[in-house]
């Protein structure tokens, strides 16, 4: 599997839906605490909502430092093994992103498993703030942006059928390369 | 026994005289009476005022500040991160209640209670961390004179955590401020009836909660299947993603198209400017961001930045209507940045949004109309939409300096020292009114003057009903919806959920019934429901009538009599009298009171156990 949760923190409003519905979807119960997603905020420097929640990255830093191999990955998705597993969290100090939970009813760290490829998470935001992605469209929506940006460099306004419309566009030549 | 789950049925009692916290268990019979929030608050204020004879202090030694979330409070549901602040307020010396949205309560209910309540003083000003079953009074003398958003920062910082929620009181606080609010989440308060100043006076300037407890809940996956549905309600209404982006600041057009709006101290009630305060106006030049309460997809909030101008660098969480009504249109302030800047001010010093612009207001046009001389003033001269001269006042009111330490004790002494005031200061029971203008509407004016907690809009809110229905409405629609709305929003309250899926975005009701079943296990109706906020109704006037309160209190502001407003949709219209005192007969005879407004004898018993 190829998709992967992409968070947009600009959108998150901080409601905490996504980690209603991970714990209720994982443990059962209504506990915010148990989730593998946790929204952190920071106020007023800078003023930031971030979910975080695991990036699935290429090289897993966490199972490097897994002394029993507990964390592989199987079908695109780190999982963890909770027959191997020894509960020595060396993995939460270990992901970069602090990606990894800790709850105190639990034996094992908490961590991401996509859902099985439909993260109830993405499905529950109500600001489009996580969204699930093919990894090869990363960066798509930065490209398109910057494009739009160096379009408005001109506009011309023009009517059609009596309503105003207006375009935009770039001057080929006048700029100095 | 009905109830079979949603309670953790632990009621955490600190004496911050004592230094003693103990945990008291609650019986079967009192969570499924009293719900919870502001019906444990009720009780137990009841409870305490009963055994001191009446003659309590609001901010003395015996006073009771209970903090209350309700059953659904932090379940998956729309919006249901609400807890309850009650107490017998300082400012009307009667019943006060006032709730705050965020995560506090999510996680003060994580800690594994249902209830905290808080009784004594501490000998230095203390902080109180309720870590889970741990409970610590942590003497911090250093946090005195630290505004709400750096005493948070400072705590985070000693505790060596950032995942804590802290509410706390402002300088406003601590120096008792009859307004003085709770802020927490770095932006979200229970503003009114005082409840700051109460934690002042027991020295108390923060609660640290951190808790990880399950929510009790009966059938999860029942509750999601039936929150699903109304969230996907939420979802496809057509208002929903003006009310993300606009939030609560989408009311001022609307107000101001149907001459509600506050201006110039309720002068008037359409403002000229709206233009520049109004929704769009805050999307164009100032918000950076969205913020919701727990568990909401509407995300009300907004996050606001000044960028450019005297105020570059002020940042809020917020405004929301009735803080940028109250200190922009009703001060004469038309320009948004200088809203920002005092409500940021209000935030940092922890008073209410509300009773300050509206305090300040009736001091403009006080001095306007030479009831205030210029020497009352400190010599300070303050005109409409003097910006600075306002925010000014506002410190002066928080650090009780000069004028500052009448004001900071609200209305009632306002109108004692300069009796003239009372013409111009728009309060009910000594609770200065909220940004809508009664005048609109009778309805409304019924709402102010029989709300427990005095001139506030969250019991009943009819203008816009009363709008839509014109001069068709009846007596009896309009006294029966008032009944209503003081039944069925007082009961958000006790379940510990917003209001604002149903007000705003017309959730039916009947989802509530199903949330309760799901989350206690008890099969219960709507109107059973009801039926015990109603109860709780009666209770808070029970208390009322017993410190003094009768018909004479519910009434209204001289200038719904006499003064109306100048332009606008409502020229001219004020309420009559008359009229006005027969909708208050109808109301009592409709619930039960006597001509008095007393609540019938024998009704105490019902609230013995």
């Amino acid at each position: 599997m190829s998709k992967i949760i992409v968070v947009i923190p600009e959108q998150c409003s901080g409601c905490r839906i996504c980690e209603l519905v991970c714990a209720i979807k994982h443990f059962g119960v209504n506990n915010p605490k148990k989730s593998a997603i946790r929204v952190l905020t920071t106020y007023p420097h800078p003023v930031m909502r971030m979910p975080i929640v695991c990036s699935q990255c290429k090289v897993l830093t966490c199972a490097q430092v897994c002394p029993v191999g507990a964390l592989r990955r199987s079908n695109g998705v780190v999982q963890l093994d909770k027959e191997t597993c020894i509960s020595c969290y060396k993995c939460v100090g270990a992901c970069p992103f602090g990606a990894i939970y800790v709850h105190e009813d639990c034996d094992q760290p908490i961590i991401c498993d996509m859902c099985g490829g439909d993260p109830e998470c993405v499905k529950k935001c109500p600001t489009g703030a996580l969204r699930l992605i093919p990894e090869s469209t990363l960066g798509e929506f930065k490209r398109l942006n910057n494009v739009l940006s160096y379009a408005q460099m001109k506009e011309i306004e023009f009517y059609e059928k009596g309503e105003r419309k207006v375009i935009h566009y770039a001057e080929v030549g006048k700029e100095e390369l | 026994m009905n109830i079979k789950s949603g309670y953790f049925k632990r009621h955490l009692h600190v004496d911050l005289t004592k230094g003693t916290a103990e945990r008291r268990a609650l019986s079967d019979a009192f969570i499924e009476k009293y719900i919870g929030g502001r019906g444990f608050g009720a009780k137990l204020v009841w409870d305490n005022m009963k055994k001191h004879d009446f003659k309590v202090d609001p901010l003395g030694l015996e006073s009771l500040l209970v903090i209350a979330p309700g059953p659904l409070t932090g379940a998956y549901l729309p919006s249901s991160g609400k807890i309850s602040f009650v107490a017998i307020s300082p400012a009307t010396g009667l019943y006060g209640d006032s709730s705050m949205g965020g995560g506090f309560g999510v996680e003060l209910r994580q800690t594994g209670n249902d209830i905290l309540s808080i009784t004594g003083r501490a000998p230095k000003l203390s902080v109180l961390f309720i870590d889970n079953s741990e409970t610590t009074i942590l003497p911090m003398p250093e946090l005195e004179g630290k505004s709400c958003l750096e005493a948070e920062g400072i705590i985070k910082e000693r505790l060596g955590t950032y995942a804590v929620h802290v509410a706390t009181i402002g300088v406003a606080g601590e120096n008792m401020v009859n307004f003085a609010c709770v802020n927490a989440d770095w932006g979200r308060n229970a503003g009114r009836t005082g409840i700051g100043a109460i934690m002042g006076s027991k020295k108390l300037k923060a609660i640290v909660v951190r808790g990880h407890n399950d929510l009790p809940t009966y059938d999860v996956n029942g509750l999601m299947a039936e929150a699903d549905k109304a969230y996907k309600y939420m979802e496809e209404h057509k208002y929903f993603k003006m009310w993300q982006r606009e939030g609560l600041m989408n009311v001022i057009e609307y107000a101001n198209e149907k001459g509600i709006l506050p201006a110039y101290n309720f002068k008037d009630s359409v403002f000229a400017k709206h233009n520049q305060i109004n929704g769009a106006a805050m999307l164009d030049n100032f918000k950076i961001g969205n913020s919701a309460c727990f568990s909401c997809s509407m995300c009300c909030g907004n996050i606001c930045l000044v960028k450019n101008g005297k105020y570059t660098g002020t940042i809020i969480d917020g405004p929301e209507y009735e803080s940028c009504a109250m200190l922009g249109p009703n001060l004469g302030i038309d320009n948004f940045a200088a809203i920002l800047a005092a409500v940021r001010l209000c935030d940092e010093l922890g008073v209410d949004t509300i009773s300050t612009g509206n305090i300040i207001g009736a001091v403009i046009e006080g001095y306007e109309k030479g009831i205030l001389s210029l020497s009352d003033l400190d010599g300070r001269e303050i005109t409409w939409g003097d910006e600075e001269a306002i925010l000014e006042l506002i410190q002066k009111i928080a650090y009780r300096q000069g004028i500052g330490d009448v004001l900071a004790d609200g209305s009632r002494r306002i109108i004692k020292k300069w009796p003239e005031m009372d013409k111009i200061i728009l309060q009910v029971k000594g609770l200065e009114q909220s940004a809508y203008d009664s005048r609109a509407g009778i309805s409304m004016g019924l709402a102010y003057a029989t709300s427990d907690i005095g001139a506030h809009h969250t019991r009943a809110w009819t203008i816009a009903k009363e709008i839509e229905e014109g001069q068709n409405w009846s007596d009896e629609d309009k006294v029966n919806t008032v009944i209503y709305h003081q039944t069925l929003r007082p009961l958000f309250d006790m379940l510990g959920v917003c209001r604002l899926p149903w007000v705003e975005l017309g959730l039916n009701e009947r989802h509530y019934q199903y949330f309760y079943k799901y989350v206690t296990g008890k099969e219960a109706s709507l109107e059973e429901l009801l039926e015990l906020s109603n109860d709780i109704y009666d209770l808070t006037r029970l208390i009322n009538t017993r410190l003094g309160m009768s018909r004479k209190d519910d009434s209204l502001p001289y200038k719904v009599w006499a003064n109306p407003p100048l332009t606008g949709p409502n020229v001219g219209k004020v309420i009559d009298k008359k009229d006005f005192q027969k909708l208050v007969s109808l109301y009592y005879q409709k619930r039960g009171w006597d001509e008095d407004g007393m609540p019938p004898v024998g009704l105490e018993r019902k609230f013995e156990d």
